[in-house]
């Protein structure tokens, strides 16, 4: 133990000495900050960027693929790029405010999804704003059943629904996860037609009311993640918080990007088991619905166009380098970059998609 | 064990030391908390490993609870939600001559609090987690009943403290009842005109800042400003502290600090409820309720232990079950997740060195908030001493400059200040009561969710009473203390029928 402290006091001598050397580099960091400055001045993109996300959570997906991402553009363009979670309201509030760069946004599907379930505070972004480039996929959006549930797979669910018997999700109303809930009542509606009502939505809020609503029993299936719920999916069988996946949502090509390994103990192909085609969400009788859930930015709708390209560009120059794609793997994400023109044309074709599904179930 | 040694280096005790004192200055400033404090200082989590972040951000956790009571107890404006207790008798105190005195008890009581709750959370985190999940919509909903119930004991008039609440109950469900919360994302009680202000409501900072701070300020203005220093009340002319001020406090120390660590399991439930229950409680069994709000230092001693005991308490289903206690937890998660690593029920097995790592910077740094505030509290005090004109300007601008700042830069949470500090001087002078009225406000939201959850979810209102064993139980505790209140403000006016007839008969 003695020997173990001696030990311990000669490496903080050392590591003394190195904080020295780094408070040295430090000065000299602030110098060369002077000089980057004068890079920035040449950007059109201001020193300082506040990246507001619609997201009020920093434990969540939004702030974690944000601060990657702001990380990055800030080392390339050599600015400060802070990350705000305000949610989407102030979000839109704040970038509506700045044409010039300095707020941008940083949401995924929810952005129109919202809209198109008639939710208050979301407008049709590609009519209000202007879409930036699509950054990464978070490949995890599941839904979970308590392991102990009869119910074994996502086709149990739609068979039992179209036996009559009332299936309860849980799902957040107006986000991508009550896109899932109408899926799946979409698929009742197909394969069994006029037994789509058995389908009830438990409108609740974060992840922690969802698990407490199976914990309950006051839901047959929650609206959950991979990342969020891979831990559950590990306990034994007579644990009351054991659960288990039924369906993926991602699509399978999406998927099999994410590093073999998966997330925490589970693989990617025991996740491709719960993903389309094994789990089928059928969507009109012969092809199965998948959703990515993407992540892109939202500017200001009269964005100064040289900030829109120093961005995309920016952007382009950092997937190319390939770092980023390093970290957003390790994390369970997609990288997924499309400039700004394919971007917004890509997700307008995804944003019309999306409202048949939903002006169908609705 | 090298990973723990290898991560327990000079760094990660001066992180948490940083973080400490940075956290105890975001808690003494009113309208910045914990919770800000952590969300300002996680992105430079990214640039450190896990444990080192976690180093810094526990210890601003910490310390940004704790340095709550030092506005409380000075100024009579609690610098955290969960302070608000601590006003009711550390400023009483302060006025009485025993600033230092209050100061030292109520950092004393955190630290009990705090080292409580992560004695609770080592031994017992996965246990307790398994019994919080027992508690679903419908018995948080009787706890924050409960919690509202003790409104009736910390009112001079019941009706008026029963009217206070329910106003404020009315107030905190303006705008929109929010569909992250499983609401229907209609806008409530305001006109549509208003939404654009008030879609998500009053902010609770600037109205609690407002409410607490302004409305002094309002009454000191009315008064006419005058050169003395405020309540013209010296540092050391009451008793000074002695550690024998705890005699017979323990059982009021281990209950109260049980109290917050069990509120800061609860997600969902919020920490101000485990202050208000736990000073509340300490009243009702205390021999002489009658002191309490005079400046009695039991009241500050359950204020302070409870609300440091939401500290382990709130890392409890954070670290068991991957779910934020409160909302500083909910900051926190995010420097797991930036990291990414996975918090669920299974972390604290697969990950035992971090844990472990975690346990200590939890300890360090209620022993470092003790250090730097109990032998700085000398030198803190010293505020009182200042002249009125320059720290009542100097508080406004702290006000305006935390209200403006608490949502990312909203002008209209600078009027929200100024309304509810004209509504707290004009209120008080009507005969409103303010503590009910704050109560109401920040657990009328909570309430409404759980109660229609409990309902959308079961269908009837008599799942409230035969949920379950947990359930019944807290309907006795709910009868309980209304009908001690009843009987306390009953006994209370018999006593000064009894002592006016005495004073008529004397003369």
């Amino acid at each position: 133990m003695a020997a173990e402290l001696i030990f311990n006091l000669s490496k903080e001598t050392s590591k003394m000495k190195k904080i020295a050397v780094g408070l040295c580099f430090a000065v000299s960091t602030i110098a060369a900050g002077i000089s980057d400055q004068a890079i920035a001045a040449d950007s059109p993109l201001p020193s300082n960027v506040r990246v507001v996300i619609g997201s009020t959570s920093t434990g969540g997906d939004t702030y974690q693929v944000s601060a990657i991402v702001a990380d990055a553009l800030a080392q390339k363009l050599r600015i400060n790029a802070k990350v705000d979670a305000v949610g989407p309201t102030a979000a839109f509030q704040a970038i509506a405010k700045s044409d010039d760069g300095s707020t941008i946004m940083l949401f995924h599907d929810q952005s129109y999804v919202g809209h198109l379930y008639g939710v208050r505070g979301f407008s049709d972004i590609f009519k209000e704003y202007k879409i930036g480039p699509t950054v990464a996929i978070n490949p995890g959006d599941s839904f979970l059943v308590p392991t102990k549930s009869p119910y074994k797979t996502v086709d149990d669910l739609i068979q039992a629904a179209g036996h009559d018997k009332r299936i309860r999700v849980a799902i957040q109303p107006g986000g991508t996860s009550a896109l899932g809930y109408t899926a799946l009542k979409n698929a009742v509606s197909v394969r069994f037609p006029g037994k789509e009502g058995n389908v009830v939505a438990v409108n609740t809020g974060s992840q922690a009311d969802k698990n407490q609503l199976l914990f309950d029993g006051n839901a047959d299936v929650i609206n959950g993640s991979v990342q969020a719920n891979e831990q559950y999916t590990r306990l034994p069988a007579d644990d009351q918080k054991a659960m288990r996946f039924v369906w993926i949502t991602a699509r399978k090509q999406t998927l099999e990007q994410a590093n073999p390994e998966g997330l925490g103990q589970t693989s990617r192909e025991q996740l491709l088991a719960f993903a389309t085609p094994a789990a089928s969400v059928t969507l009109d009788g012969t092809k199965d619905w998948a959703f990515d859930k993407e992540f892109f930015l939202i500017y200001n709708k009269d964005m100064k166009p040289e900030v829109v390209a120093a961005l995309d560009k920016a952007l382009a120059e950092i997937y190319a380098e390939g770092t980023i794609q390093a970290t957003l793997k390790k994390s369970f994400f997609i990288p997924n970059f499309m400039p700004s023109a394919e971007a917004e044309k890509y997700l307008k074709e995804k944003n019309d998609e999306t409202k048949k599904l939903i002006d169908k179930i609705r | 064990m090298d990973a723990i040694f290898s991560s327990l280096d000079v760094t990660y005790f001066l992180l948490v030391s940083l973080g400490t004192i940075i956290g105890i200055l975001f808690g003494a400033i009113p309208g910045m908390t914990a919770t800000m404090a952590v969300a300002v200082c996680l992105p430079m989590t990214y640039a450190l490993d896990l444990n080192h972040g976690l180093a810094l951000l526990l210890g601003l956790y910490v310390g940004g609870i704790s340095g709550g009571l030092v506005p409380a107890i000075l100024i009579n404006i609690p610098g955290t939600p969960s302070s608000i207790t601590t006003t009711f008798d550390g400023y009483p105190m302060t006025k009485n001559g025993e600033p230092e005195k209050a100061l030292k008890i109520g950092i004393a009581s955190s630290l009990f609090g705090g080292l409580f709750s992560a004695a609770v959370l080592f031994y017992f985190a996965p246990t307790l987690a398994d019994w919080a999940i027992k508690f679903s919509y419908v018995e948080k909903f009787l706890i924050i009943l409960f919690a509202l119930t003790v409104i009736a004991s910390l009112c001079k008039s019941m009706l008026v403290g029963i009217f206070s609440g329910v106003l404020g109950i009315w107030v905190s469900l303006f705008g929109v009842y929010d569909m992250s919360k499983g609401g229907n994302g209609e806008l409530r009680i305001i006109p549509e005109f208003m939404s654009t202000y008030l879609e998500n409501g009053f902010s609770l900072l600037p109205l609690l800042i407002g409410l607490f701070g302004l409305s002094v300020i309002f009454d000191e203005a009315q008064k006419g400003v005058r050169d003395e220093p405020a309540d013209n009340v010296k540092l050391t002319s009451g008793r000074r502290f002695q550690w024998s001020v705890f005699m017979g406090q323990f059982a009021n120390l281990i209950r109260s600090s049980s109290i917050g660590t069990f509120v800061g399991m609860l997600p969902g439930v919020g920490g101000s409820a485990a202050s208000v229950l736990a000073y509340s409680q300490t009243k009702n069994f205390s021999k002489d309720p009658g002191k309490f709000g005079t400046g009695h230092p039991a009241g500050v001693i359950a204020s302070e232990s409870s609300n440091n005991g939401l500290t382990g308490g709130a890392l409890i289903p954070l670290l068991s079950l991957g779910i934020p206690g409160d909302s500083t937890t909910a900051v926190l998660i995010g420097a797991f997740t930036l990291q990414g690593i996975q918090v669920g029920p299974l972390f604290i097995g697969e990950n035992r060195a971090t844990w472990d790592i975690m346990m200590i910077g939890l300890v360090a740094a209620n022993l470092i908030m003790f250090g730097v505030m109990y032998f700085a509290i000398r030198h803190i005090a010293k505020v009182i001493t200042v002249p009125k004109y320059l720290l009542y300007p100097g508080i406004m601008m702290m006000c305006v400059v935390g209200a403006y700042a608490i949502n990312s830069g909203i002008m209209f949470d600078v009027w929200t200040l100024f309304i509810f500090g004209l509504f707290g001087f004009l209120g008080t002078k009507l005969g409103l009561e303010i503590a009910p009225f704050i109560i109401g406000f920040i657990l009328g939201p909570s309430a409404e969710v759980y109660f229609v959850k409990s309902l959308e979810s079961f269908g009837t209102l008599t799942i409230f009473f035969t949920k379950s064993p947990i359930a019944v139980f807290l309907w006795v505790l709910i009868a309980i203390s209304v009908g001690y209140s009843i009987y306390s403000t009953r006994k209370a006016k018999s006593h000064e029928r009894h002592a006016g007839n005495g004073e008529a008969f004397a003369k």
